[in-house]
């Protein structure tokens, strides 16, 4: 097993700890490339695709193994052994928040600290939780995905339009960071939408920053005050951002309230 | 000489009535500017849909993929293509939508600048695609299923008809070996007390002392012939059939002699002998005496003792017959159809003559083996024949 080739890891930066960083559910490690770099320069920077996105190993997508969170959890530990060095700061986008807090509780103490981007425990609202939404919203955005095949062919065929103001993004490279196998993306999509994981929040004994956005569709602020209650070590941060991903719409902001989390914490 | 083209619309008129919905947002999707199209597909006026967030008209959904895609990729590319929404009209009703997108800076403003179609026909015909698909998929694995328990049962009744082979093969050879067993050890004390007997015959003895050495020596013979059928049947049954050797015959000679020695272990019996046609005949000469005597003994067995047994060779074109008659009681027709049959006895209760039945089993497997066959008739005026039909010689074709 090539645990680089299976995930397509890439390691940047220096420094005595490592910063782990993992996507969530729709794109790939791309998603980091406003964010990462600000890290560069203090530490060793790990970044990858989760199996089924982006330029992982597809022929790796075991339907069994990936019927949890816990699959991607395994795999996550099996980088982490490779490729980190020093203190581990594991920083996880949505879906992947959770994968990292798995990861933690199967193998206490090899995280030293989470970094939480829009995360959510449970996505299905139940009795006084709200996780913003009902059984048949998934099963919407099930059928949306059925038919959106961004980037995606069988032989990479290229996409039709180009990006006139960033011309370094070659017309082959268009769409092709949420580019996804649509049955991989279906499964992926039930697995993290279906998933539960309100039980093991308050497991993990590690300090976590929770990047929660003041409005944010997928993770609502109901599920930010959760993760604040539930968090043995838990701080949250609101940033200013309408959308999941801060770290490409406001990155510097959430660069901040990172560097701000992992120098109280001494890291 | 230069063509004039005719000049087009105006630009703005071109905008609001262009072939596909078009707006702007800002960078967090509030609709800042709209075409006439798309408030006619959305069935909104403009003032209604401006400063409504684009996400806000799609459907749950189409809302999750909205923020997981969409957004992430005008970010990272600046632009966006191929999108298909399920978009919400002012009536309710859901409508498919492509949607493309880019994005562009203007006044140090980040902009989006949005194509939109409505796409029912290729949204059924997607719909379709992936109906077929999933009719497609659901098949192959009931075939795939139905191969594997093709299989399963298939290697099952291989297992089993292994396993009742072997038993069948285990059984045919118990029964050989049993032959075996019959042949030799008990022929070998049979042939003491035949040697035996002839040893006593040579002293002085009374009569009674004979009559004795006689019925020893008849049952001697009988107890031969019996085992002689079983060897036979075991052959025929096991060992593919009773071999014969067919050799040049001369068939009314030969069958005069046996006649002669048959009447004479037939004492007071009445036995006659035709002879008709000629030719050169062919044939196992032990073994047809050992059809014909069949043949006699059942005659005698079960016909009339009053009455003569005659025996015929009759020598056709292509076959030789050999027939035996006799007169007595009719064999009904449900004996007669399994007559040739090992085990089965003639017509009546009658325990005389040779027990077990495997005589006319032979005779029928003897005519076989020479490529001929035997068959018998039998009413009451006519009394029962039966005729061992022959091919002439071994080249012979069979015209039976």
């Amino acid at each position: 097993m090539n645990v680089q080739k299976r995930n397509n890891v890439n390691v940047t930066g220096q420094g005595v700890a490592t910063m782990v960083f993992a996507h969530g559910f729709g794109c790939d490690q791309s998603m980091w490339r406003l964010l990462a770099p600000a890290f560069a320069g203090r530490y060793r920077v790990v970044t990858f695709d989760l199996v089924g996105s982006g330029m992982s190993d597809l022929s790796a997508y075991e339907v069994a193994k990936y019927d949890s969170l816990h699959g991607y959890a395994d795999d996550l530990n099996e980088i982490v052994d490779e490729f980190g060095a020093g203190k581990i700061i594991f920083v996880g986008h949505s879906v992947s928040a959770m994968i990292g807090m798995l990861a933690d509780i199967k193998s206490p103490g090899r995280f030293a600290a989470h970094v939480m981007v829009g995360p959510s425990a449970a996505y299905i609202n139940d009795g006084d939780y709200v996780g913003g939404f009902e059984r048949e919203d998934i099963e919407s955005l099930l059928r949306t995905l059925e038919s959106n095949y961004l980037g995606w062919s069988s032989n990479m065929a290229p996409a039709i339009m180009g990006a006139p103001d960033q011309p370094e993004l070659g017309i082959e490279l268009t769409n092709s960071f949420c580019r996804t196998d649509p049955d991989i993306a279906k499964h992926f999509a039930k697995v993290t939408f279906m998933s539960d994981h309100r039980a093991d929040v308050s497991k993990l004994q590690t300090p976590a920053l929770v990047l929660q956005c003041s409005e944010d569709l997928i993770a609502p602020r109901s599920v930010g005050d959760f993760f604040e209650k539930t968090l043995p070590h838990g701080t949250v941060a609101v940033i200013d951002n309408i959308g999941h991903c801060p770290h490409l719409s406001v990155p510097g902001a959430s660069a901040k309230a990172m560097t701000d989390f992992l120098e109280a914490a001494g890291l | 000489m230069s063509v004039e083209l005719p000049s087009p619309p105006p630009t703005d008129l071109a905008y609001q009535q262009a072939a596909c919905g078009l707006l702007t947002t800002d960078n967090q999707g509030r609709i800042l500017k709209l075409n006439e199209t798309l408030c006619g597909w959305l069935g909104y006026s403009s003032a209604e849909l401006l400063s409504l967030r684009l996400q806000s008209l799609l459907t749950m959904g189409s809302r999750i993929f909205h923020q997981t895609h969409w957004s992430p990729l005008l970010e990272i590319q600046g632009s966006i293509s191929e999108v298909k929404f399920e978009m919400r009209r002012k009536d309710g009703r859901v409508i498919p939508v492509m949607l493309n997108a880019i994005r562009r800076v203007h006044a140090d403003q980040k902009f989006d600048d949005v194509a939109l179609f409505v796409a029912e026909d290729r949204h059924k015909y997607e719909q379709e695609l992936l109906r077929a698909r999933g009719v497609a998929e659901d098949l192959l694995k009931e075939s795939t299923a139905a191969q594997e328990a093709l299989a399963r049962m298939q290697a099952q009744l291989f297992d089993e008809s292994s396993r009742q082979r072997s038993a069948a093969e285990d059984r045919a050879l118990f029964a050989e070996q049993m032959m075996g067993i019959v042949s030799h050890d008990l022929r070998n004390p049979l042939s003491v007390v035949s040697l035996s007997g002839h040893v006593i015959k040579r002293g002085a003895l009374d009569t009674m002392q004979s009559d004795a050495l006689a019925r020893i020596g008849n049952a001697t013979s009988r107890a031969n012939r019996l085992i002689s059928d079983l060897l036979d049947f075991t052959q025929a049954r096991l060992g593919g059939g009773i071999a014969v050797k067919r050799r040049p015959l001369a068939l009314h000679a030969f069958v005069q002699e046996l006649v002669l020695e048959l009447g004479a272990a037939h004492p007071g019996r009445a036995l006659s002998r035709i002879a008709e046609g000629e030719g050169d005949c062919e044939g196992d000469a032990d073994r047809l005496s050992q059809l014909l005597s069949n043949l006699v003994g059942n005659a005698m067995t079960y016909g009339d003792p009053k009455t003569e047994v005659r025996v015929t060779s009759r020598i056709c074109p292509d076959v030789f017959e050999l027939r035996v008659h006799n007169h007595g009681e009719r064999i009904p027709d449900h004996v007669l159809a399994t007559l040739f049959e090992p085990m089965v006895r003639g017509p009546g209760v009658k325990t005389v003559g040779r027990s077990i039945g495997l005589g006319l089993y032979i005779v029928r497997e003897i005519a076989r083996a020479h490529k001929g066959e035997v068959v018998a008739t039998s009413t009451e005026a006519d009394g029962t024949l039966f005729v061992a039909t022959i091919p002439r010689l071994v080249e012979m074709p069979v015209q039976i």
